[in-house]
Formats: structure tokens, sequence, C-alpha cells
């Protein structure tokens, strides 16, 4: 808990296998330090804007990187990415949609509100660690440089 | 004498030039001197002929007698300067008008007109006073002379061929100077010319030879453009002019009196004004026969045009004659040729004339019957109801008292033999100097008429009765229509009925897309995620236990990973499947060839292009989904290649034909081929007709095929012979 402030990488998935295997992805790449899941939009929300069971949180940690699944219970994740996008102080954060399948729907919507990148979660597994090692590290270096 | 023998014929050629004015006076265009002045190009450098004074103003003899001329015969002359050679080509050209003094030639001729001569001189052969040599133009034989360009002197040596050796110089100075420091034999110029250059230039080792040059001879002239009749006759007239009022020997006198009087005896003055003025009265004389001639052409062409004149004048009088007595006899006829009856009669009733048809429609034989008799007695005497019609109410006498016609259609005539006829007539005055001296009748026979307005009055009634009866059966098809408008309306209300019916299916339609969209999403999804965790665990079982499984262990788990792929294989191809169907078509021209090429070239592997025999016939251009028919090229190409893999003949033949309302296309190849009796589930959704082990697949690429060409209208199917092979077709409608 005392880590939460410096959460780097934030993870929004309600399927605990899959939030398990992007961990595992994570870790294969060396990236396990200061992973933080949470399991609906509200949390993510919470954590980001600080607030309810995160609301000790030093609002100006801002995490290097959000994985935001798509479909989530209680607030979805389009309306997660569009609360995030919308907020001056929020909407440097780099957001990476995580989604099933390349549903043209989806994607348009997500690009149309900002989001900076998308992994379509495969069902083999390599292929996973691939793609986070290509769009994670993209981004969370370039975040890095920007901080 | 020989002064007053000049004096005389002066006047004469005055008196000539005088009567060629006037008959020229009425030519059209002739330069005035309020019109344009004559461009004249003159020398710099030709004394005396041409040269300039201390102004760097045009002077000389040519000049001033050119000038004088022109006035002389009212024109106006403006000057340009120009070196020789130049201006003769200016003049051949037509960019000046005239040349003051040219030296008449038989090759000038061709290009210039030429004024009579007013100047006769010769050319001279100047030596250094060293040279013993040459004398007569025998001795030029062989000898290098010099000439200026152009000059009637190189003319004139060349033509006679004196010498090989010419030599040419631009201007007459340099000639005299080349001479003088001895860079050739001789120079030939005209002698007065010379002798002023020598003078001018100071060279006192040049002298003249005193012989005559025969061929050397030359007649000066004004020279102009060849074919400007007008102004060489202008010129021609003021020359004669200068020469006949004395201003000639006047200029004469200023510019080459002097040299002249050095140079020449009397006897020669003489013998050339006489050799100048012997043609000029010559070309006078002819001048004056030319324009009698005229004179005399120009009488007689208006004599002849009088004469046919007088000749029309009399046929037109005799024709008109002829037409006159023609339009009486028509006048004649017509009267006899109506079919109206017409008769005149004077004040008293008398009949004066009637017509044929008069005669016949009043039952008469003969004009004497009628002609002398009055006209009112005779057929106008009683009216329609049988009582007597005085003459005094006769309404065809009314014309004579009031001037004027008058008609009436409801009157009856009598016949000779006693019965009446129903007739309308016209009366009208006949006015002789403002009296009227009788009236005209025309009249015709009614009858036929009248009984005919009766009938028409019957039609009439009749007509009426009918328009009542149709009205009344009018109304009632109204009445049916009425109802059948009704019916109408009815229609109209079921058809909203069905049309909502429609809208409300529509509706449900779109819902039922609308689920299918969900469907979709939900497959896409929820059933990857529990594939994606046996995958990935696994894939954890794998790696993180794997010295505590044995190879059975690990070739279940290996199992496992690969069902669950192919899993979701399937779910892929059955997601785009339906995408296929619900994506909407934008249709655009594409050329099917190049499409077929590209999408080989991309799917083919580096060792399939090499080992395969790819042949496109040429394909046509048609209206399609781009994207979709680039599914088909990709589904049936890969195809063609994954069953040819195993096959000894690698080919693919790719070709369209053109049947009667579509355009077929095909992908044939040599590969495994399929068994005919299946060839109708071959399009079916994931179906096989090989097992996986011999060629790996969903069973979804031709099904996806046949979806897209079903929704461009085509049709699909397939022929094989197995093992040889197997053709796959597709269809597109023409339009």
């Amino acid at each position: 808990m005392e880590n939460r402030s410096e959460v780097e990488i934030l993870i929004v998935e309600d399927n605990p296998h899959d939030a398990e295997m992007a961990l595992r992805a994570l870790k294969k790449n060396k990236l396990t330090n200061n992973v933080l899941v949470v399991h609906d939009g509200e949390e993510a929300l919470d954590f980001v804007f600080a607030r309810g069971k995160f609301a000790s949180r030093q609002k100006s940690q801002r995490p290097k990187i959000i994985l935001l699944d798509l479909k989530l219970p209680k607030i979805d994740g389009l309306e997660v990415l569009k609360e995030i996008k919308s907020n001056p102080e929020t909407k440097v954060i780099p957001v990476i949609m995580l989604t099933s399948s390349k549903e043209e729907s989806d994607l348009v919507k997500s690009y149309e509100l900002g989001v900076n990148s998308y992994i379509v979660k495969p069902v083999d597994f390599d292929k996973f660690v691939e793609a986070i090692r290509e769009i994670g590290f993209y981004w969370l270096l370039l975040n890095q440089q920007k901080i | 004498m020989k002064y007053d023998r000049l004096k005389l014929f002066s006047l004469l050629v005055l008196l000539l030039i005088a009567t060629i004015r006037l008959a020229q006076a009425d030519t059209p265009g002739v330069r005035s001197a309020s019109g344009k002045a004559i461009l004249l190009g003159s020398e710099a450098d030709y004394p005396p002929y041409c040269s300039l004074d201390e102004h760097g103003e045009p002077t000389g003899f040519a000049v001033d007698l050119f000038k004088a001329a022109a006035q002389a015969a009212n024109l106006q002359v403006e000057i340009q300067i120009g070196p020789w050679l130049a201006l003769k080509e200016y003049l051949a050209e037509g960019q000046i008008e005239a040349l003051p003094i040219v030296a008449r030639s038989a090759e000038r001729e061709a290009l210039y007109d030429f004024t009579i001569p007013y100047l006769q001189l010769h050319s001279a052969i100047f030596v250094r006073n060293n040279n013993n040599d040459i004398h007569t133009l025998a001795d030029l034989k062989g000898k290098e002379i010099l000439v200026m360009k152009g000059d009637i002197a190189e003319e004139t040596l060349r033509r006679e061929q004196i010498s090989e050796f010419i030599v040419t110089t631009t201007t007459f100075d340099e000639a005299f100077l080349k001479l003088a420091a001895g860079e050739a034999d001789a120079v030939v110029v005209q002698r007065i010319i010379g002798l002023k250059i020598i003078d001018r230039l100071g060279l006192k080792s040049i002298i003249p030879r005193q012989a005559h040059l025969d061929v050397f001879r030359q007649e000066f002239c004004f020279a102009v453009k060849k074919g400007d009749e007008q102004l060489l006759a202008g010129l021609n007239e003021g020359l004669a002019i200068v020469m006949a009022d004395g201003r000639f020997n006047e200029i004469y006198g200023a510019w080459l009196g002097p040299l002249v009087s050095e140079e020449l005896s009397k006897a020669e003055i003489l013998k050339m004004v006489l050799w100048i003025l012997l043609p000029l009265t010559a070309v006078l004389v002819l001048l004056w026969i030319v324009f009698l001639r005229k004179e005399v052409k120009k009488r007689t062409r208006y004599l002849n045009k009088e004469i046919v004149r007088h000749k029309r004048t009399w046929e037109e009088l005799q024709q008109q004659q002829v037409q006159l007595k023609k339009s009486e006899a028509q006048i004649r006829l017509l009267l006899n040729s109506t079919a109206e009856g017409i008769y005149g009669i004077d004040p008293q009733g008398d009949c004066t004339f009637i017509n044929k048809a008069a005669l016949e429609v009043l039952g008469f034989t003969d004009r004497s019957q009628v002609i002398g008799r009055n006209m009112h007695q005779l057929i106008h005497h009683t009216k329609t109801d049988g009582s007597l019609y005085g003459s005094g109410e006769c309404e065809i006498h009314r014309a004579f008292n009031t001037g004027e016609g008058m008609h009436k259609d409801d009157d009856v005539l009598w016949r000779s033999d006693g019965t009446s006829f129903s007739a309308e007539y016209y009366s009208y005055p006949i006015r002789q100097n403002g009296e009227t001296t009788g009236v005209v009748v025309t009249f015709w026979d009614i009858t036929e008429r009248k009984k005919a307005e009766g009938e028409l009055l019957n039609l009439k009634r009749n007509l009426e009765i009918e328009v009542v009866q149709r009205t009344v059966e009018l109304e009632e098809k109204v009445h049916k229509l009425d109802k059948s408008q009704q019916a109408m309306l009815y229609m109209v209300e079921d058809l909203n009925e069905v049309t909502n019916t429609m809208k409300e299916e529509r509706r449900k339609l779109e819902l039922s897309n609308q689920e299918l969209d969900a469907f979709t999403y939900s497959v896409s999804h929820d059933l990857r995620a529990p594939l994606r965790a046996i995958n990935g665990y696994s894939d954890f079982l794998l790696e993180d236990y794997s010295d505590k499984l044995d190879g059975e262990g690990k070739r279940f788990l290996q199992i496992i990973r690969n069902s669950a792929s192919k899993m979701d294989r399937l779910i892929t191809d059955m997601l785009n499947l339906s995408r296929i169907s619900r994506t909407e078509m934008r249709m655009a021209a594409v050329d099917m060839g190049r499409v077929a090429q590209t999408i080989f070239q991309e799917i083919a592997t580096a060792e399939d292009q090499n080992s395969f025999d790819l042949e496109v016939e040429e394909l046509p251009t048609v209206l399609c989904d781009y994207a979709l028919m680039k599914q088909v090229w990709i589904n049936l190409i890969s195809n063609a290649l994954k069953y040819s893999g195993k096959s000894a003949v690698k080919k693919i033949q790719i070709g369209s034909q053109k049947a009667e309302h579509e355009l077929v296309f095909f992908v044939k190849d040599f590969g495994a081929g399929f068994d005919p009796k299946y060839q109708d589930r071959l399009f079916g959704v994931f179906q096989r007709l090989h097992r996986e082990e011999e060629f790996k697949g969903t069973g979804v690429g031709l099904a996806i095929v046949q979806r897209i060409i079903h929704r461009h209208g085509g049709r699909v199917w397939a022929e094989s012979e197995q093992p040889e092979g197997a053709t796959f077709f597709f269809s597109l409608p023409l339009k």
C-alpha cells in the first residue's frame, strides 16, 4: 500500500486471469515495479483522480502508463478513457486500450477519445508478451522523457 | 535657231502634258500635294548626282531634278539616305518608291520601271598616270579592274565579259584609293563621278583615259518599283515639264555645267540634248496616242450603251402593249368565267352589260334580250311575299343615291320563265370623275344555301337534344367515378397500412441487426477470454512446471494450446464472415488484372513465386467494392497456392470471358482438386473436403468468396477433375 503513490503502471482489467496474464507479460519484460491492478472503471477513475479509497493518494503522482480493458463493469473502458483524456491534468497520461477483437466501432471511438495505442489481447500468450514489449516500452520511455 | 526650235518643242510638250493631265484628272489615286509623299532613296556619296550638303540634307543633280519633276507633277517627296546596294534592294521590295538616278539596263528592267532618260553619260577607265598598258576597252582584258558593287559598270563588265578579274568595293572612294595604292590596274566608273572623286580625294596620280566606251554609254532615269505605273506616269510628266520650262537646264548648269563644259564640246551637248529629246518626244507622242485611243474607246462604249438603252425602251413599250391587250382579254374571260352573275345598269336602271353566268341564272339565251332593258322591271319586279316592288323602293338603286355599296341576302330575283329564286346580291356604284355613272350588281342563287341553312337548324335542334342526353350519361359516369375514387382511397389506406407494417418489419430487422452486432461483439469478447486463459495458463504450466511433466504431459498441453488457437481462428473467421455481410459496399472501377497480379505478389512466398508459373490473361475493369473484391482474389489465389503445394505441376491460370449477361472470371490450378460429388458443399461455412493434416484451413475462405460475389449480384461455382486440379469461377453481372 505504501507503494501506491509511486504507481508507474496501472492495469484496469476485470478478468482476473487476463490481469494475471498481463502482469506476467510485464514481468517477462522486466516491468514489475509499481504495477497496480484495479478491477472496474470506477476504481480506475478513483485512482487517477485521487478520490474514494484512493483519496489519500498524492494526485500529482501520475501513473506513467495505463493499460485499460475496453469492457469493464460499472463504468466501461471508453467512459474511463473519455474522463482521463478530457481533463487537462490527466490527459498527458498514455492510455493503451486492451481489447479482445479489432471490432472497428470500438477502435474508431477510442481514437476519437484520444487513446494513444491499443493491444488486441491474443489467445497466444507469446504474442501478448511481444505486444506489451513493443507498445508498453514505447509509451513508457516516451513518458519518462517527457517527465 | 536651235534655241527657237527647242522653245517650240517645249511648247508642244507642255501642250501634250496639259492634255495628259486632263486625261488623268479623273483617274483616282494619283498622289496629290495633299496626299502621301513619295519615299525617295538617295545615296550620300555619288556626287554630283547624289550627296549631302553641309547640313546633311540630301542634294545633288539627280535629287534636285527629282524634286523639281515631282513638284511640277504636284507630288511631295521624302528622302531616305542609304548605301546604293541597299537602296536597290529596298526599291525592288517596295520599301522605298523611287530612286533618282539609275542607269537603265536589261537586267534592271526586270526589277524596275524607268522614266524617260534625262542624262546620258559615259563611263571611263581610270588608271594610275604611270600606266601605259591600258588605253581602250580591249586593253582591260586580263587586267584587274575595280568597280563599286552593284554599280552599272560592274553589271556591264560582267555582261560583256571584259575581264575575269573584277574586284568590287563598297564605295567609289574605296575603289579609287585602292587603285592609287596599286591594288588593281584600273577603275571603271562614270567619268564625271570619277573626276569629282579624284578631285575631292586629291589623287593626282589617277587619270581618266579619253577613249569613249560605247558599251558603257548609259542612259540615266528615275526608277520606280516594277509595275508602279501611276508614279511612273507622274514622274514622266514632271520630267517633261521641267525639261520644257528650262528648269532642267538650270539644275544641270548648277551641278554639271563647269565639269561638262570642260569635258564636252557643243556638238556633243547638242547630240546629247537631241538624244534625250528624241526619245522624250517619242514617249510623249506615244502617250498622246494612248490617250486618244482611250478617248475613242470611251466614246464608242458610251454610244453603244445609248443604243442598247433605246432598244430596251422600245421593247418595253411593245411588251406593255401586248400586256394591255392580254389583260383586257383576261378581264373579259374573268367576267364570263365567274360563277356569280354580274350586270351593270345606268342611272335610269337600264342594263349596260351582263355576264354569261347572269344570263344563265336568269334564264336568258342572249345578251340582246337584256341589254338596254330596265332591270328592276325585268327581274326584280315582285317581292318575296308576292306584292309588287316599286322601282322607287328598289334597294339596288339605293347605290345611286348614297354612293355606297350595299348587300342583301333575303330577297328574290325573277327568271325569264316567271319563276323566282332566293338571291344574295351586292350593288356597288361605278364612279367616274366623282359622279356615279352606274351600278354594278353581283348576285348568285342561294336556294341551295337557304335549304342547307334549314337543315342546319334542324341539326342544331337534334344536337341540343343529344347534348342533354349525353349530359345525363356523363353525370352518371361521374357518379360512378366518384365511387371508384372512394375505392381508390380505401386502397391507399390499405397501402399505408402495408407500408406501416413494412416499416415495422424494417425496424424489427434493424433491431435484429443490432442484436447480431451485440452477438458478434460478445462472441469476440466473451468467447475469447476463456480461450486466452486456456492458452495462457497452459503456457505458464509448461514454463513453470516443465521439470515435473514428462513428454506425454507436455504433448497434452501442446494439444490444448493448439486447440485453443484453432478455436480462436474459427471465431475470427466467423466474425469476418459476418462483417462481410454487414459492411456497406463502396463501388468503384477496379482493374481486375492488376489486383490479381498484386495479390499473388503479396501472398505468395518468395519460394512460391519462383516455383509457380502464373498466367494472367488480360482482365477487364469492373465496378465493384475494391476491398471485398481484393478478399475474393486473396482467398482464391491462396487456395490455388495451398492445394498445389503437393502437386508436381505448379501453375495458376487466371482469366475471364464475357457471357451474355455476365463477366466470368476463373482461377485454375493443377493441384489436389476435389471430388465433384461434393461440389455443392464447397462454398458452405466450415465445410472442408480435405483433412486438416493434408491441408490446413477453417473452411471459411470459399464461403466468404460466395458471400462477396452474391452481394455483387454474381454467382460462384467450381469444376474439378481429380487429380488434375480445380477451377473456381465467379461471375459479375454486366449491369
